[in-house]
């Protein structure tokens, strides 16, 4: 009898003993990162105190971990954070988002518009304390102009880039792609066509300067540890906690060090978006980079600290111009016409976001003139136009709906897509009297069905890849790999080619409005509204930016103390 | 006894490669592909990548690829995140996911197995009356909603425990009490029930007619008994507990295995859905077997072979 006690006991003894084991790991690993867990807890003071401490570090949380932040290769929008603090390229964007001298100091532009020679700023040092100088962006050239670096915007490079496309393809060497070290300080882009939207292009993350004595001693290992990650921006990386968190510290090597007031920014992974706000409310954390949509209504009602930040960005739905009875103008035109975006955006959305009547978003200007002033609204005014709508209905052979068949509406699934989807199922089917289906699936099903055309009317949208209207055009031109509409134009094509190459920018306004005049006439789509993104920042931190593209600047911010 | 241990290895190895084949077989015959991003990529980027990851070969082909990587502890590259392996995943994300689950189970263990006792003792009266509605409520509450509402209450309106991580021995709280609280209400309701049974026994009414005190009835015979439906469920609730929760470290921001786990099946990262699933399938099955052998040990009635 005893002896089965005595095995029950051991039973328990053995369980505890696992988990002392497992304990034992998890300890482990706490006193490797104890340096920084003794960080975190300084900074924990500060938030609670904020001006009895004169130390400029702050917590930001983000919802997604990036899937790398390698600057030549990610295009993940979750790596931008990383990617604008820790690497800079010959220019940059400031906080009204033009184009200002990066690493470059200065550049010329040949009279054809097609060659760009930079001179780099003088002294240059990478984060490391080496020099940094010409043959560096080369060197990063080549490497995204490799196929094994699977560079995601290689395309960014090779469009524009003499020879670039060829080497890709193996056709040439490298010598012959049109980048070159003239000497230390001076780099030549050669260009296929004058491309006037090429200094836009030119800030992207992909053509940031990667240090090659790294990336040839750590291999694809080199973003993965904060001594192999060498940057040449404002902040390097001095922690990286898997799935946890990345902090970034000031770059001393870097030209305007002396200007960058933040010391230490820790970024935070916190994958819940309401658990991110109750940091951010307890003051846990300075920056929730995402905000719950739902309470975005009542955040802006009780803080301050609420920024809503104009994207560069269109929300629409994809039409496929293939399949009947979407073939059909009319009834394209109707569905665009029988939409109430107005109160898509005040009820279902309850944000800032702005009614969209074309694909282009707002946001670019030259000489105070932006691209969408005095735009046409192609008659999709923000309430609808239901009368209008039911008449083109009726045009193309569907009187009060009759005889149409069941519309798939599709969307990946997301929450706030569904509501939005459902918003305009009730429209369609109130104001045009047809049937709606609405499926969903999630987005790599959902994309590869899209690719293929399996849809009728799908959810969809593009957020710029640098602040130019030239990056929305191709998504709509017939031989472009990013045109899913199935939708083609002649006359269009001509004149997007055509708007290209305009040197003089307010010409090329002009050329590219008459391209989306001929695109909208078609209504291959249904844009939606143009979308701005909600972050919360605790007022005592000044001088950051979010640009309409996405980057997170903290290189001008600072802690204000607030006595 | 050693007959039966190599029996079951055996049998575990079987198991396994079962699981690896049907897992391998499903992840493939899924639409959608582990490049989809939320940005298109060029084609020949995805060319590229197909070639990196060996997407080109045939199905067998990669199948034996991967039982070849297997049998070397190689899980092979994640395929979304750059230079990153599943063995990283799995050595970064385990520890963390292990202790949560490791002081999760010590208090489940510590407060279920009494609650249990105690209620099927005052069987019928109030105090059996409260804990049962409270193991109900445990029972039937979702843990993304205690999670929820314990943030709520005591991170976000008393203050009392921080509201993410797991840096200090605050933090713990609030997750473990999320993770625990089905087991534990599960663990108590079938540790009274499974009592309730034994002590309506012969053997217990002769064991108190010899003169034992309730004391040594209830802990000598009726608990030993008692116990096993228990142990029998320990097995799975440590290896789930252990393997780390989605919901839970989704929602306190802890870095575990969990949250991968999940992630990585909407991401089609082909190696990293096999070699948590090879993982945590290990697991399971080692648990099992442990328990089946502590069966042996604390019941002679119990026959394995």
């Amino acid at each position: 009898m005893k002896k089965r006690i005595i095995k029950i006991l051991s039973f328990v003894l053995i369980m505890s003993l696992l988990l002392s084991v497992f304990t034992a790991c998890g300890s482990k690993k706490d006193d490797q990162g104890e340096s920084s867990v003794a960080d975190e807890e300084a900074s924990d003071d500060i938030t609670e105190q904020p001006e009895d401490s004169g130390e400029q570090k702050i917590i930001v949380s983000l919802n997604n971990e990036p899937d790398g932040i390698d600057p030549n290769i990610t295009s993940n929008s979750f790596a931008a954070p990383f990617l604008a603090n820790c690497f800079e390229g010959l220019v940059t964007v400031d906080e009204n988002s033009e184009l200002i001298p990066g690493l470059a100091e200065k550049w010329e532009i040949s009279e054809d518009g097609k060659t760009y020679t930079f001179t780099l700023r003088a002294g240059l040092k990478w984060s490391d304390g080496s020099d940094l100088n010409a043959e560096d962006f080369v060197y990063s050239a080549e490497r995204v102009l490799t196929p094994e670096t699977t560079a995601e915007y290689v395309n960014m490079l090779s469009d524009y880039i003499v020879n670039a496309q060829e080497f890709f393809d193996g056709e040439v060497e490298f010598s012959e792609v049109g980048v070159e070290a003239t000497d230390e300080n001076t780099l030549v882009y050669t260009l296929n066509e004058p491309t006037p939207f090429f200094l836009d292009v030119l800030s992207m993350p992909v053509y940031a300067p990667v240090q090659k004595a790294t990336i040839e001693a750590n291999g694809d290992q080199w973003t993965l540890s904060p001594e192999a990650y060498v940057t040449d921006g404002p902040f390097k990386v001095i922690d990286m906690k898997m799935g946890e968190s990345v902090t970034l510290a000031k770059n001393e090597h870097y030209y305007n060090a002396d200007q960058v007031k933040i010391e230490e920014i820790t970024f935070r992974y916190i994958k819940d978006d309401a658990t991110a706000l109750s940091a951010f409310q307890k003051g846990e954390i300075d920056c929730a980079r995402n905000v719950p949509a739902a309470d975005v209504p009542k955040l802006k009602a009780e803080t301050n600290d609420l920024y809503t930040i104009p994207q560069y960005a269109t929300t629409f739905y994809l039409i496929n111009n293939s399949v009947a009875p979407f073939d059909d103008v009319n009834v394209r035109k109707a569905l665009n016409l029988a939409l109430d975006r107005e109160a898509i955006i005040a009820n279902v959305l309850q944000s800032e976001d702005m009614a969209a009547s074309a694909l282009v978003s707002p946001g670019y200007s030259v000489d105070g003139k932006d691209y969408a002033d005095g735009r046409s609204d192609y008659d999709i005014n923000p309430q609808g136009d239901v009368e209008e709508a039911k008449r083109l209905l009726a045009e193309a052979g569907y009187p009060d709906g009759e005889g149409f068949p069941t519309l798939e509406l599709s969307y990946y699934t997301d929450e706030q897509v569904k509501l939005v989807v459902e918003a305009m199922a009730q429209m369609f089917k109130d104001n045009l009297g047809i049937e709606v289906n609405i499926s969903n699936e999630e987005w790599a099903v959902y994309f590869e069905n899209v690719k293929a055309g399996n849809y009728q009317v799908a959810a969809m949208g593009w957020g710029a890849d640098y602040l130019h209207p030239m990056t929305f055009f191709p998504l709509f031109v017939s031989t472009d790999q990013l045109n899913n509409s199935f939708y083609g134009n002649e006359a269009y094509d001509s004149a997007v080619a055509a708007s290209k190459v305009i040197q003089d920018p307010a010409e090329g306004i002009v050329a590219m409005r008459e391209a989306e005049d001929i695109l909208m006439a078609d209504y291959p789509l249904i844009p939606l509204y143009h979308r701005s993104t909600n972050l919360l920042m605790n007022g005592r931190v000044k001088g950051w930016n979010l640009t309409p593209t996405n980057n997170f600047y903290f290189r001008n911010a600072y802690i204000e103390d607030s006595d | 006894m050693l007959k039966f241990a190599g029996k079951r290895v055996g049998m575990m190895i079987i198991s396994l490669f079962i699981i690896i084949l049907i897992t391998f077989i499903m992840m493939h015959a899924v639409p959608g592909g582990p490049f989809t991003r939320e940005r298109e990529l060029p084609e020949k980027v995805e060319k590229a990548l197909n070639e990196k990851y060996k997407l080109d070969d045939s199905l067998p082909e990669q199948f034996f690829d991967y039982i070849k990587g297997l049998v070397r502890f190689d899980l092979g590259p994640s395929f979304k995140y750059q230079g990153i392996t599943v063995n990283d995943f799995i050595e970064n994300g385990f520890p963390i996911s292990a202790k949560l689950g490791g002081v999760t189970l010590v208090f489940i263990l510590l407060s279920a197995i009494p609650l249990g006792i105690w209620s099927a003792l005052k069987n019928g009266r109030w105090q059996d009356g409260a804990i049962m509605l409270i193991a109900t409520l445990g029972v039937t509450i979702p843990s993304f909603i205690v999670a929820t509402l314990l943030l709520y209450l005591f991170s976000y309106q008393l203050n009392i425990f921080p509201t993410y991580g797991l840096e200090s021995w605050q933090s713990y709280v609030l997750p473990v009490l999320a993770l625990g609280g089905y087991s534990m209400a599960f663990i108590a309701r079938l540790m009274r029930s499974s009592l309730l049974e034994v002590m309506g026994q012969d053997y217990i009414r002769t064991a108190r007619s010899k003169g034992l005190s309730e004391t040594q009835v209830v802990v000598k015979h009726g608990l030993r008994n008692a116990l096993i439906p228990v142990i029998t469920i320990l097995g799975p609730t440590v290896a789930n507990l252990l393997t780390g929760s989605f919901v839970i470290e989704k929602i306190f921001a802890i870095p575990g295995m969990g949250v991968y786990f999940v992630d990585s099946v909407g991401q089609r990262d082909y190696t990293a859905i096999m070699g948590i699933t090879v993982f945590y399938a290990t697991f399971l099955l080692v648990m099992t077997f442990i328990v089946d052998l502590f069966y042996l040990m604390i019941d002679p009635r119990i026959k394995l072979d």
